[in-house]
């Protein structure tokens, strides 16, 4: 498949996304998330251009603020345990080159994350093309200086959220939790620092099928099964004890294949979403 | 909880303060007793909670709320503050600029919050990881009651995590002067210089300080 990619994205498009919401084995996961994202391409059009970053020596604010989060991403991943070790470097390049790279944009704390998953998978100018990806393609504006969009996409769930799940929507509003309390972490790092790792990884494997929109399902699909109902908010009487909730969700719901199967089934919604979602009455499937 | 007569409080604290000063860590120390190099940066804002027996009748709940450090997450610190009670905030004894964003931080709290009765927060100010041998304020000699004074800190400590110093002792001062600052009667501080406002609002720019 990744052999005539070309040729599978023209015309066997359904193909694809039905091999990633399976999950892409993972001798194959680092190229085809390369493939997937378009970050192949993207090097191809940029040879060099990641080794020239790397030469630089960068803006002190962002190399200060980088070095401090090093050590504070995924802290008991093998590669990423050892001060000044491999995994630390590569993240350390990575980033650095993303600031030279959008100097506008320089380094969000949130970049980290996304960026080590990336690491585990693919060398370093590899993993920053496809950083560069996200960061552009998939999650514009996500870590800009004023976090506009994320703050917009909470918004964004928080309406979703009213139509798939109206009992989680209205405790929410009750207890006037904002969004951002919640899914600041989950939509900024992609889920990698929320789910299991095996859930991660599926999740990745549609997001850089799918897009955002997988982001936005899985956070409904915690959502509502957090507080969708009367009898899983008994014990959420006040705000704390909501985000405690929130913040430590069931190990039932982010199990890999119920997660995913929830997530697919909702494929079908979304779309009839997008073409009238008023006119279904959402509240009976909810 | 109600059986032996006893008060309970509840209080949302905020832990801000300039990134990698080790807001994250004192929340450790101080809710789990413990302390780790392994730790992950906190992305938005995390939570804990300490129960504290105050005296034989009052119970103390504090909802301590962790806020990430890197400036462009103050973006969002308006809905973070909401309704807080009080404030630590931290700084790295280590690291001069984390002292100057001090005053920054300060400045941004109390312009988002206030308590009912219009005053700022109780803030106490932490000088952490004074185990650590490098001290700013000792090197600049900067009176630091004076500056609490001048910025309106209520108290300030020299903190380790690490080492577990006076992480409880700064605790304790910051809810003894909230405790304070709620059974202050709203009268206390509404002395007569304050009533002419009130009978005259209309030209009172800042009317939003006697709301509720």
């Amino acid at each position: 498949m990744l052999n005539n990619w070309d040729k599978w994205m023209a015309k066997k498009h359904k193909k694809i996304r039905l091999r990633c919401q399976k999950g892409i084995p993972p001798s194959l996961r680092g190229r085809a998330w390369q493939y997937l994202s378009g970050s192949k391409v993207k090097l191809e059009q940029n040879i060099g251009k990641f080794d020239e970053l790397d030469l630089l020596p960068g803006d002190p604010k962002w190399l200060d603020v980088i070095e401090r989060d090093l050590h504070r991403q995924f802290p008991f991943h093998e590669m990423f345990v050892s001060r000044g070790g491999h995994g630390q470097q590569d993240l350390f390049r990575v980033l650095k080159a993303y600031t030279l790279y959008r100097p506008e944009e320089g380094y969000c704390q949130a970049q980290a994350p996304i960026a080590a998953v990336l690491l585990m998978h693919m060398p370093a100018e590899q993993a920053f093309w496809c950083l560069v990806q996200i960061c552009e393609k998939y999650l514009p504006g996500y870590y800009s200086e004023k976090l506009e969009a994320i703050q917009l996409d909470g918004q964004i769930l928080f309406s979703l959220l009213h139509k798939v799940s109206p009992v989680a929507y209205k405790h929410l509003s009750k207890q006037k939790i904002d969004p951002i309390l919640y899914m600041t972490e989950w939509f900024m790092c992609a889920f990698s620092r929320t789910l299991p790792w095996s859930s991660v990884l599926r999740v990745w494997d549609m997001f850089f099928c799918e897009g955002v929109k997988i982001i936005f399902r899985v956070g409904l699909v915690l959502l509502k099964h957090t507080l969708g109902s009367s009898d899983k908010l008994k014990s959420c009487q006040g705000q704390y004890e909501t985000m405690e909730r929130l913040r430590a969700l069931s190990p039932k719901i982010m199990q890999e294949t119920f997660l995913v199967q929830e997530v697919r089934c909702w494929g079908t919604v979304w779309v009839a979403t997008l073409l009238d979602w008023a006119a279904l009455g959402w509240a009976e499937l909810a | 909880m109600q059986k032996h007569n006893q008060k309970e409080h509840l209080y949302k604290l905020l832990v801000i303060g300039d990134l990698g000063v080790g807001k994250t860590s004192i929340i450790k120390r101080y809710v789990h007793q413990n302390f780790s190099p392994h730790y992950r940066a906190t992305i938005g804002v995390d939570f804990a909670l300490k129960v504290l027996s105050w005296d034989a009748e009052t119970v103390v709940r504090l909802q301590l709320w962790d806020i990430a450090g890197q400036e462009r997450f103050g973006n969002m610190t308006r809905v973070y503050y909401r309704e807080a009670m009080g404030a630590f905030i931290v700084f790295d004894v280590t690291r001069p600029a984390t002292f100057e964003a001090v005053t920054k931080w300060k400045e941004d709290l109390d312009s988002k919050l206030v308590l009912p009765n219009g005053k700022p927060v109780p803030t106490v100010l932490l000088a952490n990881k004074c185990d650590q041998g490098i001290d700013v304020l000792m090197n600049n000699g900067i009176k630091m009651d004076q500056f609490c004074k001048e910025n309106g800190f209520v108290g300030w400590f020299e903190t380790s995590a690490k080492e577990n110093i006076n992480i409880n002792e700064a605790s304790r001062c910051l809810v003894k002067h909230i405790i304070a600052s709620e059974s202050d009667p709203v009268q206390s501080i509404e002395p007569d210089i304050i009533k002419p406002h009130l009978n005259s609002s209309k030209i009172v720019s800042c009317s939003a300080c006697f709301k509720s």
